[in-house]
């Protein structure tokens, strides 16, 4: 019995040492080496992403499509690796990246300074912008973005997007109520529980297509223009400098602009969904 | 036992068919209310589908969701069964030093609320825990045989990683009540039985397996079955660590596809049928117990 109580407390030991000690030392062995060439030895480039149409989705197969698949998925290729789409919640992606759990995050963020304290930016890839739908019951005949600046009106948004941000600048006397997901968002509208929803471009677009009779659009385009950009973990030269020329590289070709337009102003690639 | 023949009063009736007409009503009102362009001829692709190329029935992405729920459930269930057997061993024994760490675990982990630690645990002790035994290799091993074995137990390989975190996330918080049960299943057995068997000269180890623990199984099985079937609900909650289970499909589909109610309301009828199998499965459990139980 004495043998087994002296082994058990062994056992504690050795895992208590193993995790205060042991584990800290595996990760800063990884973390000599530039994300770039970890990528390179592991073989798979891990992408950290979230459903945002169009630029991530999942297909009828469960197969994901969008912008930002396509954008990652040649970068994989052009460095030789496999990618592997890390779905996350969107409001734990930056934990996720600054813990390990993916690489990069290729995910349609736009640039913010305040993120970017937290997180390296590459250049801009894409530039994307806010727009707004409205509902026709709760606000009907307003034009303009000002005339959404008033207290009692409700604008509905995607949690920890830059949404929040575009509306506290742009709204700032509108009462703002935030959703996890953007379906949640837009459904508030449709219901007329909500005056309006702040989206990235174009899905306020296509929602006021897809309801006619329920929401319109007050607003012409966009009313900001932001710049999305991957981001890395700080402290990472090399990979921030092979992002920065990939994207230039691409850009010049005229690659981006073609599948961005592709993903943004046809609708070939909505059979895909449902 | 005295059988009483149920019958069924006129007023049974008009009470039946008022309550109903109340919830057609209830409903009608919600779906007026809610302005919503209802589409659930898209939902069955999502379920099951051909696939273009085998020409096969696969799995569509809600009942993929549903696989890794089951599995993560499963895992949860074995895992905290043995923590909670474990520690609910330690709580009733005589050492002082295992009484203080069954009952420090309980009162730890009964305190916070599940959705915190889960973070923490994936965020920061998952974090070291994991790399410690080796487990963020397994994710290269794609195309091994071994990785063949390991997408069927646990999830492909590149998600191994995080499956195992939210499964020992889920199964630590779910052995502190399983803890409790099995204590309280112990406690439960008349002192009686513990100082006869003694008396005939039984171990300890052996008192608990002959005489203590059948008695208590029979005690502890609804209690228990009751922690099973919210170990499948709980996994949910694993969804905000983006482990892609029937929640964390039915959002994503949500987000793509809009089609909000309608998935909610697939993914609640699924959870049901699931628990409700659960349920009737640990039921017939109980009353083979029981027949095992009569004196022949």
């Amino acid at each position: 019995m004495k043998i087994v109580k002296r082994m058990t407390q062994i056992v504690f030991l050795a895992v208590l040492v193993l995790t205060l000690v042991g584990a800290p030392g595996v990760n800063a062995a990884d973390r000599q080496d530039s994300v770039v060439e970890q990528v390179i030895q592991r073989g798979v480039l891990r992408v950290g992403m979230s459903t945002f149409v169009p630029w991530a989705m999942k297909d009828k197969t469960g197969k994901l499509i969008g912008f930002e698949i396509d954008v990652a998925t040649r970068l994989a290729e052009e460095m030789g690796v496999k990618v592997a789409f890390v779905p996350t919640k969107w409001s734990g992606i930056i934990p996720a990246l600054l813990t390990g759990k993916f690489d990069v995050i290729i995910g349609g963020m736009g640039i913010l300074p305040s993120r970017n304290l937290k997180v390296n930016f590459s250049h801009p890839y894409d530039f994307t912008g806010m727009s707004l739908v409205a509902s026709k019951k709760m606000a009907a005949g307003m034009t303009g973005i000002e005339a959404f600046n008033k207290p009692d009106i409700i604008i509905a948004v995607r949690l920890g997007s830059t949404a929040v941000t575009a509306t506290k600048k742009y709204l700032p006397k509108a009462e703002i109520r935030m959703f996890d997901d953007e379906a949640q968002a837009y459904q508030e509208v449709i219901n007329g529980r909500v005056h309006a929803v702040v989206g990235s471009a174009p899905t306020p677009a296509f929602q006021a297509i897809k309801y006619p009779d329920k929401l319109f659009l007050p607003i012409e385009g966009t009313f900001t223009r932001e710049p999305i950009g991957f981001a890395v973990r700080k402290g990472d030269v090399d990979t921030l400098n092979y992002f920065n020329n990939w994207i230039g590289y691409v850009a010049a070709e005229g690659w981006l602009k073609d599948r961005k337009s592709y993903w943004f102003e046809t609708k070939d690639w909505k059979s895909q969904i449902q | 036992m005295i059988q009483k023949k149920i019958r069924i009063t006129t007023t049974d009736l008009l009470l039946l068919a008022g309550i109903g007409a109340v919830i057609v009503w209830l409903l009608y009102q919600a779906t007026l209310q809610t302005e919503y362009k209802w589409n659930w001829p898209a939902i069955p692709q999502y379920l099951l589908r051909v696939d273009e190329q085998s020409g096969r029935w696969v799995p569509g992405l809600i009942l993929q969701g549903v696989l890794v729920t089951l599995r993560l459930s499963l895992w949860a269930t074995v895992l905290a069964l043995v923590i909670g057997t474990v520690m609910g061993l330690f709580r009733t024994g005589c050492s002082r030093y295992r009484r203080m760490i069954g009952s420090g675990y309980v009162a730890l982990i009964r305190n916070i609320p599940v959705l915190v630690w889960i973070f923490i645990f994936y965020y920061f002790i998952g974090d070291r825990l994991l790399p410690a035994i080796g487990i963020n290799r397994a994710m290269l091993m794609d195309g091994t045989p071994l990785s063949g074995i390991l997408s069927l137990l646990m999830a492909e390989p590149s998600r191994v990683p995080i499956f195992i975190s939210g499964a020992i996330a889920l199964a630590v918080y779910e052995g502190a009540y399983i803890t409790e049960i099995i204590r309280a299943g112990i406690q439960s057995i008349d002192k009686g039985q513990w100082e006869a068997s003694s008396g005939l000269g039984f171990t300890r180890a052996q008192q608990l397996r002959h005489i203590i623990f059948p008695q208590a199984l029979r005690r502890m099985m609804p209690p228990l079955a009751g922690q099973f079937i919210s170990t499948i609900k709980d996994s949910a909650i694993v969804s905000v660590i983006s482990i892609q289970e029937l929640t964390f499909q039915g959002m994503e589909l949500m987000a793509a596809t809009f089609l909000t109610f309608e998935v909610w309301i697939t993914i609640l009828g699924i959870y049901f049928v699931l628990c409700l199998i659960c349920s009737l499965l640990v039921e017939r459990f109980e009353r083979h117990l029981k027949k095992e139980a009569r004196p022949a």
